[in-house]
């Protein structure tokens, strides 16, 4: 019998394996995180508030949400390495939930006539854009990698939570030097580098994690 | 049980882990027995198997074991559905219809019917007649009535929906 073979082969083959532990995983994904913090800081400085220890709010709630949606869907990925069926990780959906009151705050504001900030300034949403992608770059890659360690089973998802998690901890570097507080410009341009990492994701990296 | 036995094989336990491969084989034999046709089940369940070897360390032992399995073999239905289909494409004249008992077909047939009705009619059409019925592009044209195109597309995007929901339970 093919199976009878193919079993006994497996059994031999059989060497000791440590289960994938998400510490490691989790210590890259911070490592990554910190390197493009640094990388954003020492290219492009600090805001000043920061600087000054006296942070505006708007940079706070930008700062939790965005931080908030790159660990959410973060943790997410990484879990996704352990297939299981069942409602493990979910609780990336509160997140993104909660992020969508960026945009969603933009939308109506721009419907109000409200968006001479994002619109004047166009020339530095690019820029957010831009410098975001690329510090989300390189956060997603230690998620991939450890994606491609595991055995993830929805690799489309996986791919759009990937750029997710890299886009708001990419946007979360960059907003570290972003001078801007209207929420106009955070809404459409900081959604904006979100939602074109997310796709990049999810062009990218499900034929990276197909096993 | 199982949970145990894959923790020992995890630790290189072979004894263990021959039994496990063994519980498992027929585990996932009725699993797919009411998820594809009859004559692709000894390959899948040996697809899997090996997926199970190979990916062995992403069992988190302080899980339950069989929703790890059953999302492993869940890929790989799904895969095989993908597969099917790109074979299918390139060869569907070649197509042979599986001999086997008359329960087999219409347990696998029940469960594909389930997911059939949760995608558009045109695609549920064309893949029934396409994949379940063995009937050539040209034959599955005549029947539903869309053009060879649409059917590929029908085909093509049923199938994909139909992973897509597989993937979301």
């Amino acid at each position: 019998m093919k199976q009878a073979f193919e079993l006994s082969a497996l059994v031999d083959d059989l060497t000791p394996v440590r289960p994938l532990a998400i510490g490691p995983a989790l210590a890259a994904v911070g490592l990554a995180f910190a390197l493009a913090i640094a990388a954003i800081v020492m290219g492009r400085g600090l805001r000043a508030d920061v600087l000054a220890g006296d942070l505006e709010a708007m940079f706070l709630i930008r700062a939790g949400l965005l931080l908030l949606l790159g660990t959410g869907c973060g943790w997410a990925v990484l879990r996704m390495a352990s297939p299981a069926v069942g409602k493990y990780a979910q609780a990336w959906k509160m997140v993104v939930a909660a992020a969508a009151l960026l945009p969603l705050t933009a939308l109506v504001l721009l419907m109000g006539g409200r968006g001479d900030v994002a619109i004047t300034h166009a020339r530095d949403g690019v820029q957010c854009i831009l410098f975001s992608g690329i510090a989300a770059f390189g956060t997603a890659i230690p998620m991939v990698a450890w994606l491609r360690r595991g055995a993830p089973t929805a690799p489309a998802r996986a791919g759009w939570l990937t750029g997710v998690a890299a886009g708001g901890l990419g946007t979360f570097a960059y907003g570290l030097y972003c001078p801007f507080n209207d929420v106009v410009y955070i809404g459409c341009y900081y959604s904006l580098a979100v939602a074109i990492c997310a796709l990049a994701g999810r062009m990218i990296v499900p034929p990276l994690i197909r096993w | 049980m199982l949970r145990r036995l894959m923790r020992l094989s995890q630790a290189g336990d072979k004894q263990a882990y021959a039994v496990l491969l063994d519980h498992v084989g027929k585990w996932l034999a009725r699993f797919f027995r009411q998820k594809i046709m009859p004559d692709a089940i000894d390959d899948l369940v040996q697809d899997t198997l090996m997926s199970l070897h190979r990916k062995r360390a992403s069992y988190d032992p302080a899980r339950p074991f069989l929703p790890w399995l059953a999302a492993i073999a869940r890929y790989r239905w799904v895969d095989r559905l993908r597969q099917g289909y790109r074979l299918q494409a390139e060869s569907l004249d070649d197509h042979q219809p599986a001999e086997d008992s008359h329960e087999d077909v219409v347990a696998a047939q029940i469960s594909i019917g389930r997911l059939l009705c949760l995608i558009p009619d045109a695609q549920a059409a064309a893949i029934r007649c396409s994949r379940i019925e063995g009937l050539s592009i040209a034959e599955t044209c005549a029947r539903t009535g869309q053009s060879e195109a649409l059917v590929k597309v029908n085909i093509h995007r049923g199938l994909k929906k139909m992973a897509l929901l597989v993937e979301s339970e």
